[in-house]
């Protein structure tokens, strides 16, 4: 359990700078490799503005809630069999809470400076990320149908001869929906977003953005895993050996939900409301319905 | 500290545009330069850049803007002439140079630290009055509790002026309105958008600002898939169809205070960016004319 929690702190850092990298590729600004480290840089000497009457601890916590909840989120994840950070046999109630929570946690990061674009950002994304994490709860049980277990290690053996991939088309493409509202990005960004002028991050700066920003990219990775293990097979994999096998798939779902963040147009709000309620959620139960036959005895 | 100090050399300077008459088409050329990077807010800025002509009248909210921006900070005028006495005139096509060279210097405040407007709060907080809330502290009236025009649902509206350099609105339209949540429940229009140059209202730059507005880039293919994302039959979407085509869209928008309220903060923005600059100014002065 230490050395697995060891190994994912080790393995965090690189993939928030990988993920950062993937954001700019295609942006053609060059410098794809050390760019993001000099924004960072440059950032953290840059001062936090104050504004009237803001929440201070709350504007203070919300990056680090942020981040623990990514953390927290990413600590369920095998590395591979019996090497998982916390072993729990709900591991996936456990991600289910870190989802929920951060709807809470963007909330207070809208709420606290006290101005009206991140407040309008925090309301907007709480109705919007709602349904979006009731979609991957269903999603989620379906992916732990077929291990018949909430223990995220034993979806991964339940993977052994097909994937969830395969198994469950649907699951994937509907938990990607959910990546971009947890980590506040292209067709979900409605934390923030160019109609908002950055929305909840509107009045940060300095430190306090790039912490926020770094959450971010943390909270990236923590989904990304998770995806590559509910529905990628985690570990599982020929030749290379298993850490090997998830590290490579975490980075490929995470160029996909950057690649999808990208390609997807941000609705109106009130058209996402509806998208979300009308056709991905009865979609995540068809899915799941899917599920429970397939699994039938 | 030094470490990171010479790891910050090499970064984007991140410039908020502050965009005058004419200053639309030249500040979308600087938005793929290399070293600089346009950026929504200016807390997130370094440096602020004037583009274009800003109206007399504006100086007092340019000179709150420039307040905005955490210190060191700089201003560049570019083909604008000062309304205030800092900072440095680029006159070129390429004020990349000025902006790098007002990355290294540092500007004090324009305007007294003071607030804007007396202080007219009822109780220490501005929580007299009634119920919890009342007065008008700073000028701004507290958010009361009133009638919803949408779904009934009746929340703390708040009145406020947004503009004129907010990056999602047209350039120099400033706008009275009154919100509830991000419904906009009553609008007016406290000064009209700049003029901008015809090729403002090409369809490229047209589809590329209403795109930008929804989160992609301007590339056509996706521009295709960005229609889904707008209402059927909405006019807006019809418009951005016409724009990612190629064609020009020369229909004037109806008056604002008229149009805007039902809308939500969302809407009505692509709603806005969903007109030529040149119809959208004319839709903005015409009721004084008459």
């Amino acid at each position: 359990m230490i050395a697995a929690t060891l190994y994912l702190l080790l393995a965090l850092p690189p993939l928030v700078w990988a993920a950062a990298v993937f954001d700019r590729i295609g942006t053609g600004r060059g410098a794809l490799l050390a760019g993001p480290l000099r924004n960072g840089a440059a950032l953290l000497l840059r001062p936090v503005a104050p504004t009237e009457a803001p929440d201070r601890l709350n504007r203070l916590l919300a990056p680090g809630w942020y981040l623990a909840l990514a953390l927290v989120g990413l600590s369920v994840v095998p590395l591979a069999p019996g090497l998982v950070a916390s072993d729990l046999s709900t591991g996936l109630v456990l991600w289910g809470a870190c989802e929920a929570l951060t709807v809470v946690v963007v909330f207070l990061h809208g709420w606290s400076p006290n101005a009206p674009f991140p407040l309008l950002g925090a309301y907007r994304y709480v109705a919007i990320a709602l349904p979006a994490m009731l979609l991957s709860m269903f999603v989620l049980i379906g992916a732990a149908l077929p291990a018949q277990s909430l223990s995220v290690g034993a979806v991964v053996e339940a993977q052994r001869e097909v994937w969830n991939l395969v198994r469950q088309p649907l699951g994937l493409p509907l938990f990607m929906a959910l990546g971009l509202a947890l980590t506040l990005r292209g067709p979900f960004d409605y934390a923030g977003g160019a109609e908002l002028a950055g929305g909840t991050s509107a009045e940060e700066s300095g430190p306090a953005l790039a912490a926020w920003r770094l959450a971010r990219a943390a909270m990236l990775v923590a989904f990304s895993a998770m995806a590559a293990t509910a529905f990628l097979g985690g570990y599982l994999g020929p030749v290379l050996p298993g850490p090997l096998w998830l590290l490579l798939k975490t980075l490929a779902v995470m160029a996909a939900t950057v690649a999808a963040g990208r390609f997807f147009a941000r609705m109106p709000p009130a058209r996402m409301l509806t998208l979300l309620w009308v056709v991905l959620l009865p979609l995540s139960f068809a899915n799941l319905a899917l599920v429970g036959i397939e699994v039938l005895p | 500290m030094s470490l990171l100090a010479s790891l910050a050399r090499g970064a984007e300077i991140p410039v908020f545009a502050a965009i005058g008459a004419g200053g639309l088409a030249p500040v979308e050329t600087l938005r793929r330069r290399p070293g600089l990077r346009l950026v929504d807010t200016p807390r997130h800025a370094r440096v602020l850049l004037v583009a274009g002509e800003v109206d007399a009248a504006h100086a007092t909210a340019l000179e709150r803007l420039h307040a905005q921006l955490a210190r060191p900070r700089a201003t560049v005028w570019w083909r604008a002439p000062r309304l205030f006495d800092r900072g440095e005139i680029a006159d070129g096509d390429d004020p990349t140079g000025a902006i790098r060279r007002a990355a290294e210097t540092d500007e004090p405040d324009q305007r007294p630290d003071l607030p804007p407007h007396p202080w007219e709060g009822i109780g220490p907080h501005g929580q007299g009055g009634m119920g919890m809330m009342g007065g008008t502290p700073y000028g701004r009236p507290m958010a009361m509790t009133a009638e919803d025009i949408r779904d009934g649902l009746a929340l703390d509206a708040y009145r406020a002026r947004f503009g004129p350099f907010l990056p999602m609105l047209p350039p120099g339209l400033a706008l009275d309105l009154t919100l509830q949540g991000d419904v906009i429940v009553a609008a007016g229009v406290a000064a009209p958008p700049y003029p901008q140059g015809a090729e403002s209202d090409a369809p490229g730059p047209c589809a590329a600002r209403m795109l930008r507005l929804m989160g992609i880039g301007p590339r056509a293919a996706r521009a295709r898939g960005a229609l889904a994302a707008l209402p059927r039959g909405s006019g807006m979407r019809r418009r951005l169809a016409a724009w990612v085509d190629g064609a020009r869209v020369d229909e004037t928008p109806r008056p604002l205070p008229d149009a805007l309220p039902g809308r939500d903060w969302t809407g009505a923005a692509l709603w806005l960016a969903s007109f030529a600059p040149s119809r959208l100014r004319a839709a903005c002065l015409k009721p004084e004319a008459a």
